[in-house]
């Protein structure tokens, strides 16, 4: 189209527009800040500039759009008119007269600004800089992109878009026709089919004439992007209900496009957009649908999902992004996503919360003398939240075993080497959690097991081979939850314990007796007692002291328990089994001819009433038909007083063991803070702490691993 | 140019502009007409102008013809009607014979 | 019978060149340079589509096409808003006004005419 007939005209009005503007500058000077005379002068500028922008003038156009702002922020009184400004916009004039002319000479449109020119509008921005922070002060405004953009690609191998978009009621009355933008399509590339929806024209009586009903289902042939697709309709687009469905071939450009992606986003929405797949409008739907969902339902649907239901994209195009955002996080991992605290700071912090528990047991007993259920009921609340603070608390101690785990792969690897096997660390359950503090003691025992499964464990590679095992030896490390326990596994596939090697030793060592039957677990386990080794030959890795027996130690100061299994041939299993946490438990309070004792609530599983009428046979019961062995708390604790009239057993168990603890009184559960016994007390059996009770009495904590195994013995040796 | 009704020999005539404009005033004579007998005919070639409000009337004169059992035939189409019938792609939905004239063949996808 | 659109802005040239691209496109065009002016012209002629300017002397934009929305015969007419993208505020007074469809300035021929080609067909 040919503007130059139109030139003539821009120039002409250009001039004077910017006479008017330098007379309203003069005038200024008589009555600075009025607004009329602003105004007059910041509507001639923008007059320019909106003309010249037709013509193509960009030179113009960016010069008086700094001049523009200028003058805008003087309307608004944040810039004051002062001399040195009024000159300077009065130079700032000239320039824009010397493009104008410099656009009327040339033949060719663009002007760019004199050297002058570039001074002038670094003073300019200088205004805007000290009026506000503003961002885009002095800039010229991105350029919106021509709508009609078609998209470089070849057309997506004949498949169509699919278009469905319902018309909302309103779109008539806005002075728009459908029928408009379905013409305007045509523009974009060739409607294949189109079937009007006409299910929502209501009951005659109810039809309103001026609202509009219809929707269009439309597979549309072109070239075009998305966005631009989506375009034709943005005018009607708060009143709209669209969905864009791309052709299946599309799938395979928006994949390539994600995948050359350069993207700092971690969002799946947001590298989408990135790469073109959907538009930041459907986006927007998308996660106020995703709202709606979580809302509703209480569960949070991914952003994919949502995509691919909504039809706005096909699920591979998802999963390329998933894959992308996997790779964008990865590369951010480590960059403050932590905060570092001293631990001294959150062990205070459980410490006080500790407190609260009991503070809190303390309140609601008075409480439940009282009869105010409305003080009862605050504070059940207060409770409540004590507990979830607690568990909030302790949370922030855990940590995941998976960095402890790492640091075996250096171990393993120089080990091996030193020992000339070809040894592969495998490692599992990584993102387990347990208490710091456990964290820190387990490094040892765990660098121990390690290495003597090396060492002892795996055999040498022409031993492997002969045995027609695989000649590089594996080592597994391994970690979950079970009950409120850690267990922690080291694997190895080496040629497992030898039982009769053990025994001899053992024999030899004095630490049992020839004639004794033991099974074959008991066997095993003998090599976590004092002063035991098995290696033929001492090796530079073991004889340096720490044996199996100190492990144990280790591992049991931490109210943990450690076994082996073994297959001949097969390799071994260490399975060690540590508590969450060390700082609170939650018990069982019992009481024994009126002492309180608490029994850790992870190891009970069920009370029964001792029926006296049943024959107890010295220290077991009959349990449904199982044998239980009893351990009798007042015998043991050798307390003195009134037997009650009712006895209950608490049955407890703990690693694969069982027994029951006849106790008089059951009172319930109870949460609690375990205080350590005083280095006095630290040789008593059965008794791994202690803790106050609200009623200010205290209870002691059972350790019922050791009264299991005491209990256990007790059985054996009436058995044997 | 006003929207217009007339009774030809019968047949029923619509004449003017049948847009949003018109579609207020419009709505419940044309719904009147419909009841005065069972085969209903209405001359459209006097249509000059038509848009989808225009368009939404004739598709709901004849679905309440066809739900009350009756029969409504649209005849002599005029070029803005048979562009919008073909653009919405509902020849089948009215159910007329059109005659399409070469002109308006393409329904308004050239640009 | 071509559409008629009616063109307002207190900026001659713009009109100008408004005007060739439309007119070459197959619309009529009918000029008015502020508010005031393009009252009288919605008077006595059939006008399609309205493109207006936010701000010019005598009256706004905004105002211009709030009384024109009043009129009968202009109701449902459709309003393109020339807005520039410092101006929100404008945008959504000149919403509320009856203009649902915008064009940003500055702009080319080219998008204009698509703008005003999504609305009306010659």
């Amino acid at each position: 189209m040919n503007l130059d007939q139109a030139l003539p005209v821009f120039i002409e009005e250009g001039r004077a527009l910017l006479q008017e503007m330098e007379e309203g500058l003069l005038g200024l000077e008589q009555t600075p800040d009025d607004p009329d005379i602003l105004n007059a002068i910041f509507r001639a500028a923008h007059t320019i500039k909106g003309s010249a922008g037709l013509f193509g003038l960009d030179g113009i156009v960016s010069f008086t759009h700094v001049v523009e702002n200028v003058l805008d922020r003087m309307r608004a009184g944040e810039i004051l008119t002062q001399p040195d400004l009024t000159n300077l916009l009065l130079q700032s004039c000239d320039e824009i007269s010397v493009l104008i002319d410099a656009a009327a000479a040339g033949s060719e449109s663009d002007v760019d600004p004199t050297s002058n020119g570039v001074g002038l509008l670094h003073r300019l921005r200088a205004y805007l800089e000290t009026s506000d922070a503003s961002s885009d002060a002095g800039h010229l405004p991105a350029k919106a992109p021509p709508p009609v953009e078609v998209c470089g690609e070849a057309a997506v191998s004949g498949d169509c878009w699919r278009i469905v978009v319902d018309f909302g009621e309103n779109v008539l009355r806005n002075g728009f026709d459908p029928a408009s933008f379905i013409r305007y399509l045509c523009n974009l590339g060739e409607i294949v089919h189109l079937a009007t929806k006409t299910e929502r024209l209501p009951p005659a009586e109810l039809m309103d004439p001026e609202s509009c009903y219809l929707g269009f289902e439309i597979d549309f042939r072109s070239a075009a992007d998305k966005q631009t697709i989506e375009n034709v309709f943005e005018f009607v687009r708060e009143d709209c209900h669209i969905r864009i469905t791309p052709p299946p071939a599309f799938a395979e450009v928006a994949i390539e496009r994600i995948e050359a992606l350069k993207a700092e986003a971690d969002k799946v929405g947001e590298i989408l957009i990135e790469a073109d797949a959907v538009t930041p409008r459907e986006i927007e739907e998308a996660l106020a649908l995703q709202n709606e969902i979580d809302a509703r339902t209480q569960r949070h649907p991914p952003m994919g999902e949502i995509l691919v239901q909504e039809g706005m994209l096909q699920q591979p195009v998802v999963e390329a992004a998933l894959e992308k955002q996997k790779k964008i996080r990865d590369a951010k991992i480590g960059e403050s996503r932590f905060i570092r605290v001293d631990s001294g700071k959150l062990d205070q912090l459980i410490n006080q919360v500790g407190e609260l528990v009991i503070a809190g047991a303390t309140a609601s007993l008075l409480a439940q003398r009282t009869n105010d259920s409305e003080l009862q009921e605050a504070l059940s609340t207060i409770l409540r939240l004590v507990e979830e603070v607690r568990g909030g608390a302790l949370q922030l101690r855990m940590v995941q075993i998976g960095e402890t785990f790492n640091r075996f792969n250096r171990i393993v690897r120089d080990v091996s080497k030193e020992l000339g096997k070809d040894i592969e660390l495998q490692i599992s359950g990584a993102e387990t959690e347990l208490d710091k503090t456990v964290v820190e003691k387990i490094g040892d025992p765990l660098t121990h097991l390690v290495r003597n499964a090396i060492d002892h464990g795996i055999e040498s590679t022409d031993r492997r081979v002969a045995a027609g095992k695989p000649a590089k030896g594996t080592v597994r490390l391994n970690a979950y939850h079970e009950s409120s326990s850690i267990v922690i596994e080291v694997t190895d596939d080496g040629g497992g314990l030898n039982r009769d090697k053990i025994l001899s030793k053992a024999i030899e060592r004095g630490l049992v007796n020839a004639g004794q039957n033991l099974s074959e677990q008991e066997i095993y386990n003998l090599i976590f007692e004092p002063g035991f080794s098995t290696a033929d030959t001492i090796s530079n890795l073991s004889g340096r002291g720490v044996g199996m027996d100190v492990v144990r130690r280790n591992i049991e100061a931490l109210r943990g328990m450690v076994e082996i299994n073994s297959r001949q041939g097969q390799g071994s299993t260490v399975r060690i089994r540590l508590p969450l946490t060390l700082a609170i438990i939650d018990g069982f309070l019992v009481s024994v001819a009126g002492c309180s004792y608490v029994i850790p609530l992870e190891v009970v599983s069920e009370c029964v009433e001792l029926d006296e009428r049943e024959q107890r046979h010295g220290c077991y019961v009959n349990l449904r038909g199982e044998v239980l062995p009893i351990l009798n708390l007042r015998e043991h604790f050798k307390i003195h007083g009134q037997t009650s009239r009712r006895q209950n057993i608490v049955v407890t168990h703990f690693g694969g063991q069982k027994a029951g603890l006849l106790v008089d009184e059951l009172m319930g559960e109870f949460q609690t803070v375990i205080k350590p016994l005083g280095k006095l007390f630290g040789k008593v059996r059965g008794v791994s702490g202690f803790t106050i009770l609200g009623s200010g009495e205290v209870a002691l904590i059972l350790d019922v691993l050791s009264l299991i195994q005491y209990a256990a013995g007790l059985e054996a040796q009436k058995a044997a | 140019m006003a929207i217009e009704f007339t009774e030809d020999g019968g047949a029923l005539r619509l004449s003017g502009e049948l847009t949003i404009y018109h579609a207020a005033e419009i709505k419940q004579p044309l719904l009147t007409m419909l009841q005065s007998g069972n085969e209903l005919e209405i001359d459209l070639s006097g249509i000059s102008e038509i848009d989808t409000a225009g368009f939404q009337l004739l598709m709901l004169a004849k679905r309440e013809t066809d739900r009350t059992g009756g029969n409504l035939r649209l005849t002599s189409h005029s070029p803005a009607v048979l562009e919008l019938i073909e653009l919405y792609n509902l020849a089948g939905f009215f159910g007329d014979p059109l005659v399409i004239t070469a002109a308006h063949g393409a329904g308004g996808r050239s640009s | 019978m071509a559409k008629t659109i009616l063109i307002v802005d207190d900026s001659a040239s713009l009109r100008q060149v408004v005007s060739i691209a439309l007119k070459g496109a197959g619309y009529d065009v009918v000029e008015a340079r502020d508010g005031q002016d393009a009252l009288t012209k919605l008077n006595g002629q059939r006008i399609h589509l309205i493109i207006s300017d936010v701000n010019m002397p005598n009256m706004d934009g905004i105002s211009f096409v709030r009384e024109a929305k009043q009129l009968p015969a202009y109701k449902f007419t459709p309003v393109i808003m020339l807005t520039t993208e410092s101006q929100e505020s404008k945008m959504a007074e000149g919403k509320a006004a009856g203009a649902k469809a915008w064009v940003v300035k500055p702009f080319q021929p080219a998008q204009m005419l698509d703008a005003v080609s999504k609305l009306i067909a010659p």
